[in-house]
């Protein structure tokens, strides 16, 4: 989940928090070949947040509009948003 | 279906020594359901415009047709040409259902999860993707897909010439399966031949019953020898496999290995082909990507998009819905139009040119939804590899001026380039 302790410059992106539904992820893995920093599958082949601050919006909401059953949710101020 | 004869024959091909590679003329694949159609994409535009949903059976060959109803309240085929409307469909698979396809694929290749809905689609594919993650994948990579591509370019690459969709682009991915499931490499033209046997099931269906009887009968002999002696490859991992108690028979590896044939090679070999097309038609895209590799997946996604290997994909309707605002009824089969989806103007902005340089946007030619292709990565990682190689060893590839053939992308259900003449510096 994304921290708000780093620097100014990220927080356009921090802004943005990732929540993956694991009951929907079926482990594609299209979003670490969309967003590679920022998503990865775990052991269990789960898709799990790796560090967003590397990140850049643009590819979260490729992830997000990429994940076949719709698993990655994008939130910002707790209002869900989607690629503008 | 099978007589008993060629049963007897079939049980002796394990390990049996074989001679030359079958031969493929890409030809051989040309068929009704291909077609040999050359740029369906301005009548699908041209009815998206009108809806993205039509009723009745469409005819792309013919400009005579009377256009298709935009409305019925009967199940007949329709047809969805909508970038939206196809992502729905393919995100509700409780109410468009994959079982469409037992009567078509299921009886070649028997039960695969290409036919399965949930639960037990999810259970049957949670068995086989882990081998098909991109982390497992790059332990193929370097040993074995690049081997087999640099062989054969080995074999044209002092001619200075070359046409790369028979000489390259499906021998590749043939032999990236083969080694995958770990293969003696003394059964490789066999295993060639049944693939092309069993990927001409449109045009020649006797021959691909008799491709699908030879190839459960060897495969299921590899199935018993892996389960005995579990080796570093494919099937022996399908063997071990077991999730919350569930493994895969017999059956469930033979369907799925046999339907590897189909959904792993001749999907790459249009897909290579497609990519190659377009960047040699567009020299300063190629030399872009010569001088820049890292831009290869957004090349690769483009030509996915631009020119997606399969066009169509099929679903039925489990109950009445509603699409796009068009009712449609239960039983009905659904043809959803992936490549009339990737050139939607509502979405992309030129959509009928090629350019890697577009702002990456996602696109529906590996699918959608829990079916979305199991191979992407590999596929992925097939192409790059493929064409880095292109890229390394033949200096300044272009398309061969003095060639007589007329090279060009064709098809309809699926597509791919007839040819790819081409010149380079030998070394």
């Amino acid at each position: 989940m994304v921290q708000d302790r780093l620097p100014d410059e990220r927080i356009a992106v921090l802004s943005l928090q990732i929540l993956i539904d694991r009951d929907k992820c079926m482990g594609s893995g299209n979003c670490v070949f969309w967003a590679p920093g920022i998503f990865d599958l775990g052991d269990d082949g789960i898709s799990v947040v790796l560090d967003p601050a590397e990140g850049e919006e643009r590819q979260m909401f490729l992830a997000q509009e990429g994940c076949p059953t719709r698993a990655i949710s994008l939130w910002r101020d707790g209002v869900e948003v989607t690629s503008p | 279906m099978m007589s008993a004869s060629l049963d007897e024959t079939v049980g002796e091909t394990v390990g049996e020594t074989v001679g030359e590679t079958a031969s493929f003329d890409p030809f051989e694949l040309q068929d009704t359901v291909t077609g040999d159609i050359r740029d369906p994409y301005p009548r699908m535009a041209d009815l998206r415009r009108q809806s993205a949903v039509h009723f009745g059976n469409i005819d792309f060959t013919g400009s005579d047709d009377p256009e298709p109803s935009l409305v019925s309240e009967v199940p007949v085929p329709v047809s969805v040409f909508g970038h939206d409307e196809v992502v729905s469909v393919l995100r509700d698979d409780r109410t468009y259902s994959s079982t469409v396809y037992e009567g078509i694929m299921g009886v070649v290749m028997g039960p695969t999860i290409l036919q399965m809905d949930a639960p037990r689609h999810k259970v049957q594919r949670a068995l086989v993707s882990p081998a098909f993650r991109s982390r497992i994948l790059e332990r193929w990579e370097t040993e074995l897909v690049r081997s087999v591509v640099d062989d054969l370019i080995d074999a044209f690459a002092a001619r200075g010439r070359a046409d790369l969709v028979r000489e390259l682009n499906f021998g590749f991915p043939v032999q990236v399966i083969a080694r995958i499931l770990g293969l003696p490499m003394v059964d490789y033209p066999k295993f060639q031949e049944w693939t092309i046997g069993l990927i001409s099931v449109a045009s020649n269906w006797d021959r691909a019953m008799a491709a699908s009887e030879e190839l459960r009968v060897y495969l299921t002999a590899v199935i018993e020898q892996r389960r005995r002696q579990p080796a570093d490859d494919l099937i022996s991992d399908l063997v071990v496999a077991e999730i919350e108690g569930e493994r895969l028979s017999d059956e469930d590896i033979l369907a799925f290995l046999r339907l590897l044939l189909p959904a792993g090679v001749e999907t790459t070999y249009r897909a290579t082909g497609n990519l190659l097309f377009g960047l040699l038609q567009h020299p300063e895209q190629l030399e872009a990507l010569r001088n820049d590799r890292a831009l290869f997946p957004q090349a690769f996604e483009e030509s996915l998009r631009w020119e997606p290997p399969v066009t169509v994909i099929l679903r039925k309707t489990l109950k009445d819905a509603v699409l796009g605002g068009v009712p449609i009824p239960a039983n009905s089969d659904v043809g959803l139009f992936l490549g009339a989806a990737n050139r939607d103007d509502r979405r992309y902005a030129d959509p009928d040119t090629f350019d890697m340089f577009r702002q990456a946007q996602q696109h529906v030619g590996f699918g959608f939804g829990v079916h979305m292709c199991l191979g992407m990565h590999l596929a992925r990682m097939e192409a790059r590899v493929a064409v880095n190689a292109i890229l390394d060893r033949l200096d300044d590839i272009r398309f061969d001026p003095d060639a007589d053939d007329d090279p060009h992308i064709h098809g309809m259900a699926f597509r791919s380039p007839t040819s790819l003449p081409v010149c380079f510096s030998p070394r």
